[in-house]
């Protein structure tokens, strides 16, 4: 076990330096930083000298290593826009976006789950119909689609919820729904099919002969093999939501780091631009080591190997 | 007959197994009957398919999806279990009831721990603690053969052989210390050596805890060893039945016959000499099946076979289901 | 032994009379879903005959007439006008061509990269399967859209740059489906065989493992084409996508952002157009691969 996460954890390393250098050299290959902080209409001349006092004309390579090395000590450098710290910047809006992916994970797997196993147990009934046409509909929705939708229905029809803003609890139930749903048909289509396949699975049989009710039966002996999988697409589902939550951010104006992503590449701020793009990465990485210790540590045939 | 009544635990009275197929309705177990004394072994024998293991699961009530039963008694102790509800069956199950099945390496749920799977069913039937149930558990672990009981419970099953873990379906089987125990080819996955061992423990076990057991299996080697009685099935229907001695000593079906002249016996059959085969292949069991389902093979068809067969009684308590009034 | 004769039955499926119902409505998904994506495709393609109007053509005296089902709708404008007098219809057919080309180009980009690295990382094994899995694991870990927004917004928005932008990010699931279903054909008997009767790696590719997966190739395909326009979408929603005036629903929806106190209807009317593509483009997926291999899992 222990060996096994030390070899996940090498290899979440790995694709953390490989993700800094595509986020560094990408944005730098298809931009010029100097007359991104030049701004608009500056002189020629501007832009040469912002160019040598930034460093900006040595070779991209020495850039990069300077860059990493700095962010590596915490030293994200200065928002060109904001003109604060973007290390400041990014821990003021982390929590918010943590708590967003958090609540839509959760909104997401509680729908889910009871629904995905419904449509196991009842397999082929007008449930598993219903559920199968909820996922296949949620599937096509673009989530800034529902979000408006959302937005009218629950702010401007019913005027229950705030449009946008992120000061209270209820400023994050709309983002929590639009962003969660998305990712629910995947859960529960999986949920669906692992519950069936357990279900038929000699040890639930040998749980029945034992004369176990059937919730014991489902809930004890099926649904916790049927969720090592659902691990596993936890990690990739919390991906699609990391980059949801730009858009549904921007949408409701909710101050986390998606809203601040969409921000710094509006105003083409470079320093932030990174950053986020590195910070998001890495917490995807990090989330899917997280998944894979999770789902290792889930299943007794690796963890007591 | 009536003052034996008490002394019947499974009283099988025309039961039928339907399956539905692509092809139409399969008539997997075809109206059979038949009765397990309390402290008795009974024996189920027969070919892949011959619907010995859907009685098993029958009895049990676990016949699997797109399976249906039918019985005119299913009787258990007295009572009819095709007339009782789940809540019932769930009752009786892994409590007065047991079963083990073919498959040790699937039969036991990879995610929890030996322990906790073995206490379950005692903590459900017997209202026990936790303390207690792990008690009985390390007790019947013992029981089977496996050393270090204590230990054992904290393993998974992946950590543990094959015939360890029928030792340990065999213990769960047992927690509650049931009146009858269904053993459905309880040693065929296994390894021949621990084969023999797995039988010995379970007969050795049957006979220390009185239980009644029906034994599935189509090794006739085993059924020679621990049956008290045999009913020899072949597509669907029982086709003869007996107390084992006479049923060896005096096969009276054809069929019958036939499996046993399969046996190699050491010393009377010659080396590189013939061994009896029969010939043909099971009939299909799919749609109406008429007449006796074996003249297809049998050397001593005649036309009235095509018409069902009538089931003859020895005064021993031999029947038999052929137009053969003797043996063959 | 095992039950040859009884061992349907105890198969993890249900009964084959329900299997062979699933596999009809399967087939009926595929049906529909079809059905509908080949009605868009036509609209597109027919968009110069359909549209009653010019897509670009603004009136301002005309702004946001609302749909004919609507008190005030005139038949002139069967989904009204924008918010700059130009007619919705219009704009809206001739959006779906930019829907599908982007689904369609993004697929060919990304599925030609896919293909050849998860090809290259299920034939050779080895270290190049090392190579390619830990490039899947670094796309994997960037979110598309951020990436997308980023670079788009450095070159500058157009329907092309958004087309090459997503074709080179989204080839992983290619390649992890090509990588697995290669592995499995190649240790296949008759590939064996070929590489036995000293036939060359190409051909052994191109001949034997390449049409084997081929419907698995197809049905990644039309899901990735689904979330390339979904993302087109997105991007164009926040303005770093295509860019006006051209119709993409996206950016439909993002014009008419300002409008929806008023005229939900210049939103509803794009995203509906949008939902219903999607979810063709799904069905026709998800009864593609139960047609191909019944017993697959989403």
């Amino acid at each position: 076990m222990i060996g096994y996460v030390l070899k996940r954890l090498g290899l979440a390393l790995l694709v953390a330096l490989a993700v800094s250098a595509i986020a560094f050299f990408l944005l730098r290959l298809s931009g010029d930083a100097a007359t991104a902080i030049a701004g608009e209409g500056a002189r020629q001349e501007d832009i040469e000298l912002i160019r040598k006092t930034y460093g900006l004309d040595r070779p991209l390579v020495v850039q990069y290593v300077e860059w990493l090395w700095q962010t590596l000590r915490g030293d994200f450098g200065t928002s060109l826009y904001f003109k604060t710290p973007v290390s400041a910047l990014v821990l003021d809006k982390l929590p918010t976006t943590i708590v967003l992916g958090l609540t839509s994970l959760g909104f997401a797997l509680l729908v889910s789950i009871p629904l995905g196993v419904l449509a196991a147990v009842y397999a082929n009934s007008w449930i598993d119909r219903l559920a199968l046409a909820i996922a296949v509909v949620g599937q096509a929705l673009p989530n800034f689609f529902f979000a408006l939708i959302l937005v009218m229905f629950f702010s401007i029809t019913l005027r229950w919820l705030p449009v946008s803003g992120s000061d209270s609890w209820a400023h994050f139930v709309m983002p929590t729904i639009a962003l969660g749903y998305y990712v629910a048909p995947a859960f529960m289509r999986l949920v669906r099919a692992g519950m069936i396949e357990v279900l038929s699975a000699d040890y639930i049989r040998t749980a029945r002969a034992k004369g176990l009710p059937a919730r014991s039966v489902i809930f004890k002996h099926a649904l916790r093999n049927a969720l090592v999988p659902v691990v596993a697409l936890t990690a990739v589902q919390l991906g699609f939501l990391l980059g949801g939550s730009v858009v549904v951010e921007t949408i409701f104006a909710l101050d986390g780091l998606g809203y601040l992503a969409y921000q710094s590449i509006t105003y083409k701020d470079f320093p932030v631009m990174q950053v986020v793009v590195l910070l998001l990465s890495v917490l995807y990485v990090l989330l899917t080591l997280l998944a894979d210790v999770a789902n290792a540590w889930l299943d007794p045939r690796i963890r007591v190997a | 007959m009536s003052s034996l009544q008490n002394d019947v635990i499974l009283a099988v009275d025309g039961l039928s197994v339907d399956i539905a197929t692509q092809r139409g309705t399969l008539h997997a177990v075809r109206d059979i009957s038949f009765e397990v004394k309390r402290g008795e072994t009974l024996c189920l024998v027969g070919e892949s398919g011959c619907g010995k293991s859907m009685t098993s699961l029958a009895i049990m009530d676990l016949l699997p999806k797109g399976a249906t039963r039918r019985a005119r008694r299913l009787a258990f102790a007295g009572e009819d279990l095709s007339r009782a509800g789940a809540r019932r069956i769930n009752a009786l199950r892994g409590d007065r009831m047991a079963m083990i099945f073919q498959e040790p390496m699937t039969a036991l749920n990879p995610a929890y721990t030996i322990g906790n799977q073995l206490v379950e069913a005692y903590r459900l039937h017997r209202k026990a603690s936790e303390a207690e149930a792990r008690e009985r558990a390390v007790h019947l672990l013992g029981k089977v053969g496996i050393a270090s009981a204590g230990e054992r419970l904290g393993q998974y099953p992946h950590q543990l052989s094959g015939g360890l873990r029928q030792r340990v379906m065999i213990a769960m089987a047992l927690m509650c210390g049931p009146d009858l125990l269904i053993a459905d080819e309880p040693t065929t996955a296994l390894d021949v050596t621990i084969q023999a061992q797995i039988l010995r423990l379970l007969a050795d076990l049957q006979r220390e805890l009185g239980i009644a057991m029906v034994l599935i299996t189509h090794d006739l080697g085993v059924v020679a060893r621990i049956a008290d009685r045999v009913a020899v099935m072949y597509a669907g229907q029982i086709v003869e039945e007996g107390p084992t001695a006479a049923l060896f000593g005096n096969p009276r079906h054809p069929y019958t016959r036939g499996l046993i002249d399969c046996i190699p016996v050491p010393g009377r059959t010659q080396p590189g000499g013939k061994l009896g085969v029969i010939p043909g292949v099971v009939p299909s069991l799919v749609g109406d099946v008429r007449g006796c389902s074996f003249r297809d093979r049998c050397a001593f068809a005649r036309e009235a076979c095509a018409a069902a067969p009538p089931v003859h009684r020895a005064p021993d308590g031999q029947s038999w289901r052929c137009i053969l009034e003797n043996a063959a | 032994m095992t039950d040859t004769t009884l061992s349907l039955p105890e198969a993890p499926e249900p009964s084959p009379a329900m299997k062979l119902l699933r596999r009809f409505l399967g087939q009926k998904a595929f049906v529909i879903g079809t059905g509908i994506l080949a009605v868009i495709v036509l609209l597109a393609l027919a968009a110069p005959l359909i549209a009653p109007h010019d897509p670009y053509l603004q009136n301002l005296d005309l702004r946001t007439i609302p749909p004919v089902w609507y008190e005030k709708g005139t038949w002139a404008h069967p989904l009204g006008t924008d918010q700059l007098g130009r007619d919705y219809l219009s704009r809206v057919v001739y959006g779906a061509r930019i829907s599908l080309l982007i689904g369609v180009s993004v697929v060919v980009i990304s599925g030609l990269i896919g293909t050849a690295l998860g090809l290259a990382a299920g034939y050779f094994g080895g270290r190049v399967d090392l190579l390619v899995t830990f490039l899947v694991t670094t796309r994997l870990s960037m979110p598309v859209i951020l990436v997308a927004l980023a670079v788009v917004a450095m070159i500058g928005g157009s329907l092309w740059i958004v087309i090459l932008v997503l074709g080179f990010l989204k080839w992983d699931r290619f390649a992890v489906v090509m990588r697995s279903a290669t592995q499995q054909v190649r240790s296949l008997d008759y590939v064996a065989a070929a590489e036995s009767a000293g036939a060359s790696t190409t051909r052994i590719v191109l001949g034997e493992v390449l049409p084997n997966i081929a419907p698995h190739l197809i049905v990644v395909a039309t899901l990735e084409a689904a979330s390339a326009i979904l993302l087109e979408a997105a991007l164009s929603f926040l303005g770093l996508g295509v860019q006006p005036p051209l119709p993409s629903w996206g950016l439909m929806i993002s014009e008419a952002k300002a409008y929806m106190f008023f005229s939900f209807w210049l939103i509803a009317i794009p995203g509906t157009a949008l939902a219903l593509l999607i979810f063709a483009i799904n069905l026709a997926g998800d009864g593609l691969r139960d047609v191909i291999s019944p017993e697959g899992r989403a």
